[in-house]
């Protein structure tokens, strides 16, 4: 009955994962995936010429940071990499001016479960825009983007200023060259995909017109998108209850992603949670889970 | 030249009717026959199927890839998604010899596909489950 069948349902050969790398697996089978944590049990140089490609050199030449020593004119160091021995994580932090506080660029990735890897962070920020204490409550508190304690005066003067929830200063609109070079060195080390989790309802937006497409959520964007038109329950939710719930903002992916950080799915018993994308190396999905969108 | 189509959806019932006209669109724009278009539809409705009900049962639903390869003499198709694997050698013949009263509901999915389809072609890595398929066609003009 079954003709010619072939089937694979084992994972496909994933990298040693001997905490450390070697010259003779470095000169290996160049398919298989190397890890996070191997790279980072290289010497610090060798690691610094590896990670350097993480970080695009428009983005440094645009603060005058020399993309070879990471260094500004006055030979100040701007960009700092954290890829300790035994971590199966990369950190890379560029900054503008004195105070290394004061970040345009974090990028972090680091190996998962399943033998890939996970974007954890990506931060691209303008830092002469103008700064908003999104990110620490009234009492001084952390508020981990909006997520666990909220701004609110803070909040409605961002999005009055154009921001997105999770944004303390507007973007440097740069997030494509950041993913293929992202794409590009995992390509060097072998890997297929990797993975993240959209922090907000335009990261997604974002993520799906860079190419990713969903391994969990991909229904519920298309559950939010049919019920933000008119007529929807989260159509009738913006009701002017909040500042963050105005009728006009289903019009644009701003408009929605602070409706929906205001807690606006609650009304369809859902909330923004658990969606995770994939990158697949070198295809675009082509999702667009809000089409001829506005921003 | 092969021409090429893509078409990404969410695991929803609702797709299949999208990915059916899609399958009808390109095959129209490229000429396949008729009979091929009616099996391709079926093994990929099929295949989403399965992909719908079982591959993301119990998640919140990704995405399905659809592409598509027109080449001269076949049509290659390749099924993408994120969710549980799914063994197709280890789901069960479906008895079709059996009195309709006594067979289960469902079950012959996979059974359609390998019937209409030539190679077929199942693999799981980091970046997702693709299930592949080919229908060798005959051009009208050929025959």
């Amino acid at each position: 009955m079954f003709k010619r069948l072939r089937v694979n349902t084992e994972p496909k050969k994933i990298g040693p994962d001997l905490g450390e790398i070697s010259i003779s697996q470095l000169i290996g089978d160049a398919s298989l995936p190397v890890t996070i944590r191997a790279l980072n049990s290289l010497p610090e140089n060798a690691k610094l010429r590896l990670y350097r490609a993480l970080i695009p050199v428009q983005v440094l030449a645009g603060f005058d940071i020399n993309p070879r020593t990471w260094k500004n004119l006055e030979k100040i160091q701007q960009v700092k990499l954290d890829a300790e021995q035994g971590s199966d994580k990369v950190k890379i932090h560029a900054w503008y001016g004195d105070d290394p506080q004061n970040e345009f660029f974090y990028l972090e990735l680091g190996d998962n479960q399943y033998s890939g890897i996970d974007l954890n962070f990506l931060i691209v920020n303008n830092p002469i825009s103008q700064k908003f204490r999104t990110d620490y409550d009234d009492e001084g508190i952390e508020t981990l983007f909006g997520t666990v304690r909220r701004n609110l005066p803070e909040e409605v003067k961002a999005m009055q200023a154009g921001l997105a929830p999770g944004q303390i200063r507007e973007g440097l609109r740069c997030s494509n060259i950041v993913f293929t070079h992202v794409e590009t060195f995992l390509t060097m080390m072998a890997h297929h995909a990797f993975f993240l989790e959209p922090l907000t309802y335009v990261s997604a937006w974002i993520f799906e017109k860079r190419g990713f497409a969903y391994s969990k959520g991909h229904q519920l964007m298309d559950t939010i998108h049919k019920e933000f038109q008119p007529g929807g329950e989260l159509h009738k939710a913006l009701d002017g209850s909040t500042p963050f719930r105005q009728p006009d903002q289903w019009q644009t992916v701003r408009g929605r992603a602070w409706a929906i950080h205001d807690g606006i799915l609650q009304v369809l018993d859902k909330k923004w949670d658990g969606l995770k994308m994939i990158k697949q190396v070198g295809r675009h999905a082509g999702v667009s889970t809000f089409p001829d969108a506005e921003y | 030249m092969p021409q090429r189509y893509q078409m990404t959806r969410a695991a929803e019932l609702e797709s299949l009717s999208v990915f059916r006209d899609f399958i009808s669109d390109c095959c129209t724009s490229s000429n396949v026959p008729k009979e091929a278009v009616f099996e391709l539809k079926l093994a990929v409705d099929e295949a989403c199927t399965n992909i719908i009900e079982h591959g993301y049962k119990g998640m919140d639903p990704g995405s399905i890839i659809l592409s598509f390869r027109v080449e001269p003499d076949r049509v290659l198709v390749q099924i993408t998604d994120f969710g549980h694997i799914f063994e197709p050698a280890s789901a069960p013949k479906p008895d079709i010899e059996a009195p309709l009263e006594d067979r289960p509901l469902g079950g012959l999915g996979l059974f359609l596909i390998y019937q209409t389809m030539d190679n077929i072609d199942y693999q799981t890595s980091e970046d997702g489950n693709t299930l592949t398929f080919t229908k060798y066609i005959k051009r009208e003009s050929e025959s």
